[in-house]
């Protein structure tokens, strides 16, 4: 309700002659990727503060201040999150980043890897000295081979440089008598780079941990939660690439200044990516709260056919009808969960008029059942199953309205009764679907040949 | 009788060997699973029986854990693929982009059909799921490297340096904000002052608006 009238408005377009590109400055730009050109820019700068400057206490509550919520799909407050770790005790402690990216629809952690590792390095170290973690995992899908490499380099040109490994940040002792500050030992910090080999499970945190493990990776259950036995049962602390790269611009000019971007419930600058049949898609950075049709005409150029649906934030989130309301709406946490889908990573997927949904979620589903690890049986039974066999039947030609019916049923059941988020994952965007084009469902059964039939959609 | 036996991997190897053992903590052996069967791998182009047993017993489990462990990952094979892995990208983004003509495409190009190899040992091609390049669709991972937007023009270019027997380069295919010529860039200067980097400070966006980058300096 109160609007402090001398307090400037919150950035929410990038449009706005106040917001600056600022986790995505170096993507794109050639030799970014090394560390004479990030330490020409200010690199390391953000975590020489934090780690001789500041206490990790005060780290915590400058990452609390700006808001920020994890950038891997779920949105939890980051501070908040740290602030979870047990009191030291002398055991091992793990900050583990997420670089497991496969949300289909989500492609912005892998050039952020590739063009600006040592951003991450340096968000990296930063939280590990905010939770006291001396271990940094850094678990990166398998796929992503230049990533891999570009990772590996720049990890080994950090430690080269002092900036991994023991005693990082050491001071001398400086002055004399009253203005003497003492030598300080400085913070031991490294970081283990550790591939995947291809499975989207990898990306929930607990199965992430798993798999780093020498194990399949399946989920384990929660809680505890990774804070009390992560890693090794170790405490751990695990964030997205995003959220880590935020956090070095968070430390260098303060909380203040990322909350003064964004909507309520959510601050800061992100990277959406758009995809689909648009004139420019790609990763676009933009302050939290801007609208989907900032992202898809203003930068991304429009549609280049007639749309109707659009995925907001990868493809387990549900689809919104394309409308005006639909384009207006701010992408942020709560707005999209105030419509009934998720913000997610804010992977946008525009669809087009002439694909048939029927045709689209049956794709969707196949990921989901793909990658079902198979340890619970309603994700196992449901969607690794049963759901890609009633598409496939229904694709034939060969479903009826009771199908339809049964479909909807077996969603609704699937949801939240699964051992982890997969199967929800798969059953929003279906549900979202059939609220919103049954019609095309039932054109389908009715006809035995879907409403849109398949248009080529290969460029020369 | 003798039969014939494979070298271990290892063998020759022990600096390799102990720097990825290396990388783990003490408690942390069984990390180095994933590592190990990666080095074989790339080597050999799958994790043959042999290896396994002896991955297994370097970081110490058995063979049917290690098998498990295998097993649950697609990227890691029974048996060795081909030359060129084909591997194609057949999820939403990459679909609404033609990825379903280009997997169509592979298949005639090569006669083959996901999950298989020929018999050359040349091509495999595996229908795979979303590579993260959904903005640059439709995509085609060849061993370890990405080809986005791959075109019907672009797909005969890569076949033809397949069958030449070079591995192709790709195009490194950018969008969005990764378009380098719009970025502009302040760098600091030595003297701690800044200046404008050599590619101009302020260039305008494809739709014309300007985007100005402050330093953080
Ligand atoms: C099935 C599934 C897949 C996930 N995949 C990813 C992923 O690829 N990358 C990611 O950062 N988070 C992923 N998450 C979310 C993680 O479990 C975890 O919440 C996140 O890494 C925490 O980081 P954040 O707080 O910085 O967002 C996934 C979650 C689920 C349930
Ligand atoms: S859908 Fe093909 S790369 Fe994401």
């Amino acid at each position: 309700m109160s609007t402090v009238a001398d307090k400037p408005a919150a950035i929410t377009s990038r449009f706005d002659p106040r917001y600056e590109i600022t986790l995505y400055r170096h993507v794109g730009v050639d030799g970014a990727h090394t560390l004479e050109h990030y330490r020409a820019r200010g690199g390391y700068r953000a975590a020489e503060k934090a780690l001789t400057e500041m206490t990790p206490t005060q780290v915590i509550d400058e990452v609390k201040a700006s808001g920020l919520r994890g950038r891997g799909g779920a949105g939890f407050p980051a501070g908040l999150k740290w602030s979870f770790m047990p009191p030291i005790d002398g055991r091992q402690r793990f900050i583990v980043c997420n670089a497991d990216e496969s949300e289909p629809g989500s492609f912005k952690d892998r050039y952020l890897m590739e063009d600006d590792p040592h951003q991450l390095i340096e968000g990296m170290l930063i939280a590990g000295w905010a939770i006291q973690a001396t271990i940094g995992v850094l678990y990166v899908r398998g796929e992503y081979y230049v990533a891999y490499e570009r990772m590996r380099d720049a990890i080994a040109e950090a430690r080269a440089a002092g900036l991994l490994g023991r005693g990082v940040f050491a001071t001398e002792p400086d002055g004399e008598g009253d203005e003497a500050t003492p030598a300080s030992p400085g913070f031991d910090f490294d970081i283990i780079l550790h591939r995947g080999a291809g499975a989207y499970i990898c990306g929930e945190e607990t199965a992430l941990m798993n798999s780093f493990e020498g194990l399949r990776a399946n989920p384990r259950l929660k809680p505890p939660f990774p804070a009390q036995a992560g890693v090794y049962g170790l405490p751990t602390t695990i964030n997205n690439v995003e959220s880590f790269c935020s956090v070095v611009h968070i430390v260098e000019r303060g909380g203040a200044w990322y909350a003064s971007m964004g909507t309520d419930d959510s601050k800061g600058t992100k990277l959406y990516q758009l995809s689909g049949p648009v004139a420019r898609p790609g990763v676009y950075e933009m302050p939290m709260g801007a609208t989907f049709r900032e992202l898809i005409y203003d930068l991304g150029g429009g549609p280049t056919e007639p749309a109707k649906a659009l995925i907001p934030g990868g493809s387990s989130t549900p689809l919104l009808p394309w409308s005006d309301e639909t384009l207006d709406l701010p992408m942020d946490y709560g707005t999209m969960a105030r419509v009934g889908s998720m913000l997610g990573t804010g992977g946008v997927i525009v669809i087009p008029e002439s694909q048939c949904m029927v045709d689209a979620m049956a794709n969707v589903v196949r990921f989901y059942a793909h990658e079902s690890c198979g340890k619970c049986t309603p994700c196992r039974e449901g969607v690794a199953t049963w759901l890609p066999k009633m598409y496939q039947k229904l694709l034939a030609g060969l479903g009826t309205r009771d199908d339809l019916t049964l479909m909807e049923e077996m969603v609704r059941n699937l949801r939240g009764t699964a051992f982890c988020p997969l199967a929800d994952a798969c059953a929003m965007p279906v549900a979202a679907s059939f609220q919103h084009f049954r019609n095309e469902y039932e054109h389908l059964v009715d006809h035995g040949a879907p409403k849109y039939p398949t248009v080529s959609r290969w460029a020369e | 009788m003798d039969l014939p036996t494979l070298k271990p991997f290892f063998e020759d190897k022990p600096e390799l060997l102990q720097e990825i053992l290396d990388r783990y903590p003490p408690n942390g052996r069984r990390s180095a699973l994933m590592p190990l069967m990666w080095e074989v791998q790339r080597a050999e182009r799958h994790i043959g029986e042999a290896r396994l047993h002896e991955i297994a017993e370097i970081v110490g489990v058995t063979v049917t854990e290690a098998k498990g462990v295998m097993s649950f990952y697609s990227t890691f094979h029974e048996h060795p693929v081909g030359r060129f892995h084909l591997q194609v990208c057949r999820t939403l983004s990459c679909k609404l982009a033609g990825g379903d003509e280009l997997y169509r495409a592979l298949v005639e190009e090569t006669g083959l059909v996901s999950g298989e190899t020929d018999a050359e040992g040349t091509f495999s091609l595996q229908n795979v799921e979303c590579l993260g390049s959904c903005g640059t669709g439709p995509v085609l991972q060849v061993n370890d490297t990405y080809h986005e937007r791959v075109t019907r023009t672009r797909l005969a270019e890569l076949f033809a340096e397949m069958r030449a027997g070079r591995e192709p380069v790709p195009t490194r295919e950018r969008g969005g904000d990764n378009v380098s010529a719009d970025k502009a860039e302040r760098v600091d200067a030595p003297d701690g002052t800044s200046v404008d980097a050599p590619d101009g400070t302020s260039v305008d966006a494809p739709d014309g608006t300007s985007d100005e980058e402050g330093g953080v300096a």
